[in-house]
């Protein structure tokens, strides 16, 4: 290879990463870094939402870019610096505060009012995206936790499905017996898994009301409620409920646990919809779901509200009309039915109106079923509040690796507990707690 | 003139190296959530340590992990590494057996040990378990997760001290060896006498090192138990890392990253020192 040829080669592999902001054929490039996603989801996400929009809007073009597990830790970086992506993909509302309070985010106020996303999402979503009256972020996909069962077990040992928290840990004694693990779970995967169980005590046990006013600042997180859930989830934990090998599975091999028969209960998220086909396979059916039961006094099963993951536009975005399109894209009932179809739990948009969504006729019913329980207790402002949703950071990690050492019996309830209170008040002071709707 | 081939080596020093550090130092003074703009906040985030129960376990688990590194994987390699000089038939193919593990991605070594030897449900343990003889996974019990963790680095870490004290004891004069071996001397008097002697520096360095090491841990132990179960494999490294990118505190977790550089400084001068030393005699 001669000098030239060598430069000419040299200059034009250079221009290459230049290629993408002048793909004027294409349409303007609108970027979206999502997290880690397995290789059917990644198919769902190239066919559903970048083919549907880019088809739906010929003007852009979408392209979304896989970071895996540390997405949220680089897309800091990235906006710090004043880059990163179009579309900005949080861990949840208690990042958002921050990024718009440092102006990396835009305001979506008026994206909002030109596409109707006032009318077409349900409003206590749009207020927890809000930070300083304005609206920063829409939430990706919302969840809530509740008791998948298994009802081939269930039925091959004459139990009925618990809807009180005695019959409860009736069916767990009788699953203990039985020699099985009353409860599917684990953290061997993800350390996070741990706060499933406290936001579950905390909104069944304790009540979303005091939650409510203990995120308000209103009631300490040390007050008798939370000590009474924490003492019973300690029990549970005690008795032996959560298996010998808690620290070992990782969530889909607790799944499986529990689609084995080895499990007859597993209290979990509604994401685990998306396992039910991989691990139940022919038996999809025999998957059941309900609300977690609630202590006396408590009525009806309480849905605590999450959302896993919000949208944004960055404020350094050098096409916002594109990423506005995109997050609209991804709020049409259109969308939602044909993600929902082929992946569940993970793109459960918080629409207003789903009489225009039709999910596939393969997909379990119980899954809308659940959904629409949700969004109903949503609409009647019955729900409750899951920690990595409504919590500050630090508060959420001294909640979640905090409850493994009163399990281990290294802590008691009320030291974990005036850790939990010790960390909120410092992040109230500071203004890192996320908006809560008005109850 | 010449000075001037220093300065490529220099401006990577201080771009990669030395500005980040005095980046970091001063963010320990800061409270800074990573997003916004840092407030100065004096020695508050050092106050916060000293009170902080999981700053002095995770210290401690950087001790007893330290105090580990320096002696078996050490005593380990020394030992093959002079059975191999002493043997030589074979020595080859023993030093790819045992520097294997070295070469292996950590993430996977860890996922390997992970599924395939500590998990009730895919490893041996779960295998040994289901044949009668109960063994608990080391990784979640709060008595042994360190100790778990320690036992998958040594496997990846003590083949490359193998190679590194084979090295050198190939360096140690071959009449001094003919001469012990004439004397009479048995294979441990000839370790104690001759070939130790003969590579103390490189085995000062590579405990030096193993200290310097021992404080930055963090991938096994990140990858196995993220510090738990309880905190009880919970060390400096990843308390810095869940405080800077889960607390949103990386004030706090610049501290902590401060703590452990001091531990390396104090290393790195005592090394020095024994250097010069070495140099005068």
């Amino acid at each position: 290879m001669d000098r030239r040829t060598f430069l000419v080669g040299g200059l034009g592999a250079s221009l290459v990463p230049l290629m993408n902001r002048f793909a004027f054929a294409a349409g303007q490039p609108v970027s979206w870094w999502y997290e880690s996603a397995a290789p059917a989801q990644q198919a769902a996400i190239a066919d559903v939402l970048v083919g549907g929009f880019n088809a739906a809007h010929p003007e852009y073009s979408l392209a979304v870019d896989y970071r895996g597990s540390e997405l949220d830790k680089q897309m800091r970086v990235a906006l710090l610096s004043g880059n990163g992506p179009d579309v900005v993909y949080t861990a949840g509302p208690s990042y958002v505060a921050p990024m718009a309070r440092a102006g990396q985010l835009l305001a979506l106020d008026d994206y909002a009012k030109k596409y109707g996303w006032n009318e077409r999402i349900l409003p206590v979503f749009l207020e927890m995206g809000r930070y300083d009256g304005k609206l920063y972020a829409v939430p990706k996909t919302y969840e809530t936790l509740g008791l998948f069962y298994n009802k081939a077990v269930l039925a091959k040992n004459g139990w009925k499905v618990p809807a009180t928290l005695a019959e409860l840990e009736a069916l767990a004694d009788e699953a203990l017996k039985a020699k099985l693990v009353p409860f599917a779970s684990g953290n061997a995967g993800w350390r996070g898994n741990n706060e499933h169980y406290v936001t579950i005590v905390f909104n069944s046990i304790a009540g979303p009301d005091n939650v409510y006013k203990a995120l308000k600042g209103e009631l300490p997180w040390t007050a008798e409620p939370f000590v009474t859930a924490i003492d019973r989830l300690n029990s549970w934990w005690q008795k032996g409920y959560f298996g010998p090998d808690y620290f070992s599975l990782e969530t889909e091999q607790f799944f499986a646990q529990m689609a084995a028969g080895r499990s007859p209960m597993l209290p979990s998220g509604t994401w685990h919809f998306q396992y039910i086909q991989s691990y139940f396979k022919d038996n999809a059916d025999d998957c059941g779901f309900v609300g977690f039961p609630s202590a006396d006094g408590l009525g009806d099963p309480v849905y605590a509200l999450g959302v896993g993951s919000t949208l944004s536009i960055a404020a350094a975005s050098q096409n916002p009309d594109g990423a506005a399109a995109a997050i609209d894209y991804v709020f049409s009932p259109e969308f939602y039915s044909k993600m929902n179809s082929v992946w569940q739990g993970e793109w459960n948009t918080p629409l207003e109106d789903l009489s225009m969504v039709k999910i596939s006729s393969e997909v379990p019913a119980l899954y809308a079923e659940s959904m629409k329980a949700l969004a109903d207790a949503v609409g009647d402002n019955k729900y409750g509040y899951t920690s990595w949703t409504f919590l500050p950071p630090a508060t959420n990690t001294q909640l979640i690796n905090g409850i493994e050492e009163v399990w281990l019996g290294r802590a008691t309830v009320a030291d974990y507990l005036g850790q939990i209170d010790a960390a909120f008040r410092e992040e109230l002071a500071d203004g890192k707690v996320p908006a809560v709707p008005n109850r | 003139m010449h000075r001037l081939y220093l300065v490529p080596t220099l401006l990577i020093n201080v771009v990669i190296i030395f500005i980040p550090a005095m980046l970091t130092i001063a963010l320990a003074f800061c409270r800074w959530d990573g997003i916004g703009v840092p407030t100065y906040v004096g020695l508050a985030n050092f106050r916060a340590l000293a009170t902080d129960r999981v700053f002095w376990m995770a210290l401690g688990n950087n001790v007893i992990w330290t105090a580990i590194f320096l002696t078996i994987p050490i005593a380990m390699g020394l030992l093959a590494a002079t059975m191999m000089l002493v043997a030589r038939r074979g020595s080859a193919f023993f030093q790819v057996v045992y520097f294997l593990p070295v070469v292996i991605a950590t993430a996977i070594t860890a996922r390997v040990w992970q599924g395939m030897i500590y998990s009730p449900l895919t490893g041996v343990a779960g295998l040994i378990t289901r044949a009668g003889f109960p063994v608990p996974n080391p990784l979640t019990l709060p008595s042994t997760a360190l100790y778990g963790i320690a036992a998958v680095d040594l496997w990846h870490w003590w083949g490359f001290l193998c190679v590194i004290f084979f090295a050198a004891l190939r360096q140690v004069p071959q009449e001094q060896i003919e001469a012990a071996r004439i004397e009479g001397a048995s294979f441990w008097q000839m370790l104690r006498y001759v070939l130790i002697p003969g590579i103390r520096p490189t085995i000062t360095l590579m405990m030096i090192m193993t200290i310097i090491w021992s404080f930055l841990v963090f991938d096994f132990v990140y990858i196995l138990t993220q510090g738990g179960p309880a905190f009880s494999s919970e060390v400096l490294s990843t308390l810095a890392y869940r405080s800077a990118f889960y607390d949103l505190a990386v004030g706090k977790a610049a501290a902590v990253a401060v703590v452990i550089s001091l531990f390396g400084l104090a290393t790195t001068a005592v090394y020095i020192r024994l250097q010069a030393k070495e140099l005068d005699q």
